[in-house]
């Protein structure tokens, strides 16, 4: 909306020398990584390696300690930045959902478009019916989000997390939490929302995923980037040792 | 850090037990000491319990020193001496002191208790101490000499008393408030909180004579034409206490000393 | 070092009973025993006790008054103090982690007579202006208490959610986390309501002229002692029970979705 435009020629998201450390534990150890419009970047790698931190960087869910972080022609923590604003371009899907438990359904996908674009009840109220309907649950629209199973609750999370109509998804390992069988359901809208060219990064052990959807697959560990390219060349020939024996382990 | 912590209030508590302890054994001495002492007790003068509400200048109060002293307290004192008993003195709330004499809490209240035909149904009376006035006290700006002038403003009196019923049915005031003490009243009519105090006179005078001097002043008497008489109060039917306060009573104003004590206090 | 202080948020105001007995439960008991009681002793008795209502009417209202005007006020600070308790602004915090502290070092009657005698001379506020200030700014301390401990416990990844969806701080409190928290604080709130509701007795020594005082009024005069503080103590049930079930019945309304 209000935010410029980045010309086509300029990364969408460009994160320079980036460092971020939890007390003594170095997450972030000068990283550097960009993505530029439409594409879609799948972050892998053991656990505490970064990549969730990475991910959680974009949108200033976490602060870095040094280095910059570009979005959409705007550094992120440069004071003159309205964050607020940003974030509404960076959709974010989690792990544990968080859905709101106090709204129903619906309400979850309509609160932010309501109080922050100033849309309509009834503007917001079409939007998110189809938003559900794309996601396949119109059906629990009027339901409150306990009685969903964790698959729905995830598509639910996608759901309000587009209904911002954002530049950018983030999806902070959205699978994780869910039981084998539902896994697939929600993959499935993240496959869907991919084929219509959002921009996409992506933090999921799904190597099936990966090589399916990814422009890109970025492997990392120990608060760095190891490795990085196509999923073709990443799985068939990865270069370095770890990524070998990440891989071997995973697959 | 977090162990040192833990040692220091660990020997700490031992202290402080250890000090309950100790702290605890010498009261049940003190007591088992007493209790010797205590038991002749019979043979001596009988020791009467009068309660009081000291917060009564000048006629019951507390000084410094942590005792009941004022005028009726040297007058008991005296009337005891002459009486033959042994006067002590408790100090209670004022309203509820006459629940405690009915429980048997004490024998007798000596706190410029007002003999009304009310509590002459719930208590005996000694013969008068004196009489008494209800003075209205008001601030020193103020021009109104009598309730009537007082209209539509608050006005306040001790709870219970005396003062406050002479007021209490009055119709045309803003509110009429009640105290736990008359002092407190003073204090909110010096605050300008309420614009009136009704109080016996001697503690009227007292106030505006040496405390607020210049802050409040009288304004007049409530004129009544039944005389208020201040007594001491025992439970109905005590007549052994009834009967030596009354002649230790007459024994000091037979003899002057009671005089002399009014004049001692500067008493009307 | 942070403090970390463990409130109780489990409790409800109303104390719930195991089994459910339709009727025949605690409240319902004490509930009709108190008002029975007050209309036979009214209706059968009415030489002390009809004079004793009467005189104690006005009392009644005074005591509602100052309850309920200092439970508002005590929810707002309440609201603020742990809003601030909450608070990443180092100086908000501490101020209000200070006034808890102070305010909670010292006894409600000593506050009582410091806000009305004290203070008196420098600003001269009315009696009742007086209670409900020392009410509120004492429960304001306890409730923001409640408060801070009702919006810690929930889940960060609320916060997070409502952030990224862009959402500020402010808008993340009043549409996500504070209508979420109020199920916690709801009980614990509750019950500092009734406890705020019995302490408004001790207002009574402001001279004001609440249910306590009016009923030390009538006894000191009339030497009923008994019969006007049964009168009192059974007016002060009603009220405490009534207020009771007025907590339960919102904590009812808010509990419509469960949490995950």
């Amino acid at each position: 909306m209000s935010a410029t435009s980045a010309p086509s020629t300029l990364p969408i998201v460009d994160i320079r020398h980036v460092s971020k450390s939890f007390g003594a534990l170095k997450a972030l150890n000068n990283v550097s990584m960009s993505m530029s419009l439409g594409e879609k970047v799948v972050i892998i790698g053991p656990s505490g390696s970064g990549k969730s931190t990475l991910l959680r960087s974009i949108n200033k869910l976490e602060t870095v300690d040094s280095g910059t972080i570009i979005v959409d022609g705007l550094d992120i923590n440069a004071p003159a930045t309205d964050i607020n604003k940003l974030r509404m371009e960076l959709g974010m899907v989690f792990q544990s959902f968080n859905l709101f438990p106090h709204k129903t359904v619906l309400e979850n996908l309509t609160l932010a478009p309501m109080k922050l674009k100033g849309m309509s009840r009834a503007e917001a109220d079409e939007m998110g019916l189809k938003l559900l309907d794309k996601v396949g649950i119109m059906e629990k629209a009027h339901v409150y989000p306990s009685k969903l199973s964790g698959g729905q609750q995830q598509r639910v999370a996608i759901a309000r997390a587009l209904a911002m109509s954002p530049k950018i998804m983030l999806f902070d390992e959205p699978t994780r939490a869910l039981d084998p069988e539902m896994i697939g359901e929600v993959l499935d809208v993240m496959v869907t929302l991919a084929r219509e060219g959002m921009t996409m990064a992506v933090v999921t052990h799904e190597m099936g995923f990966a090589r399916e959807v990814a422009d890109r697959v970025v492997f990392m560990d120990h608060g760095g980037i190891i490795e990085e390219g196509t999923p073709e060349h990443f799985f068939k020939s990865p270069e370095h040792d770890r990524t070998k024996l990440f891989l071997s382990q995973i697959l | 850090m977090k162990r040192l912590f833990k040692s220091l209030f660990l020997v700490s508590a031992c202290a402080i037990l250890a000090l309950g302890v100790v702290g605890c054994g010498e009261k049940k001495e003190e007591k088992k000491a007493e209790a010797p002492a205590a038991a002749p007790a019979p043979a001596g003068p009988k020791t009467i319990v009068f309660a009081s509400d000291a917060t009564y200048p000048p006629m019951q109060y507390m000084n410094e020193q942590k005792e009941i002293v004022g005028f009726e307290v040297d007058v008991i004192k005296a009337a005891a001496e002459k009486g033959g008993f042994k006067a002590e003195f408790k100090n209670v709330a004022w309203d509820g002191i006459f629940g405690g004499l009915e429980n048997g809490k004490y024998d007798a209240i000596s706190s410029s208790v007002s003999i009304t035909d009310e509590r002459k149904l719930k208590m005996d009376f000694s013969e008068p101490i004196m009489a008494i006035e209800q003075m209205l006290v008001v601030g020193t700006k103020e021009k109104a000499t009598d309730l009537a002038g007082l209209k539509g403003k608050s006005i306040g009196a001790q709870i219970g008393t005396t003062s406050y019923f002479v007021v209490k049915d009055v119709k045309g005031f803003k509110a009429v408030k009640t105290y736990d003490e008359v002092g407190l009243a003073m204090e909110d009519l010096v605050k300008g909180s309420i614009q009136a105090v009704v109080a016996d006179s001697p503690v009227a005078v007292e106030y505006t004579t040496k405390k607020y001097a210049d802050k409040i002043k009288i304004a007049g008497v409530l004129k009544s034409d039944k005389v208020e008489n201040i007594g001491i109060a025992v439970k109905k039917g005590n007549k052994e206490v009834l009967d030596l306060v009354n002649k230790g009573l007459a024994a000091i104003k037979a003899d002057g000393t009671f005089d002399k004590i009014k004049e001692q206090h500067k008493m009307k | 070092m942070s403090e970390t202080r463990i409130i109780d948020v489990g409790e409800g105001a109303a104390i719930p009973s195991k089994t459910d007995w339709g009727l025949f439960n605690a409240w319902t008991i004490s509930i009709v025993f108190a008002i029975s009681t007050i209309f036979y002793l009214i209706v059968f008795e009415p030489a002390p006790y009809k004079r004793i209502i009467l005189y104690l009417s006005d009392g009644v209202i005074i005591t509602f008054e100052v309850t309920i005007i200092s439970i508002i006020c005590a929810c707002i600070i309440g609201l603020i103090t742990g809003l601030g308790r909450v608070s990443k602004n180092k100086a908000i915090n501490l101020l209000a982690s200070t006034y808890v502290e102070i305010i909670r070092g010292i006894p409600l009657l000593v506050q009582l007579f410091y806000i009305y005698y004290a203070l008196g001379r420098l600003l001269n506020v009315h009696d009742l202006t007086a209670a409900v200030i020392a009410m509120s700014v004492c429960y304001g301390a306890y409730m923001g208490e409640v408060f801070r401990a009702g919006i810690t416990a929930i889940d960060k990844g609320q916060s997070e959610a409502a952030r990224s969806l862009g959402f500020n701080t402010k808008q993340t409190m009043f549409l996500v986390i504070l209508p979420q928290a109020w199920r916690t604080i709801l009980p614990p709130v509750g019950n500092e309501f009734i406890a705020l509701l019995k302490d408004t007795s001790l207002v009574s020594i402001l001279a004001v002229s609440d249910l306590l005082r009016r009923g030390r009024e009538f006894s000191s005069e009339t030497f009923l002692y008994f019969e006007t503080f049964t009168m009192v103590a059974l007016v002060y049930l009603v009220i405490t029970l009534l207020l009771s079930k007025g907590v339960s019945l919102m904590e009812a309304r808010l509990s419509h979705y469960v949490r995950h």
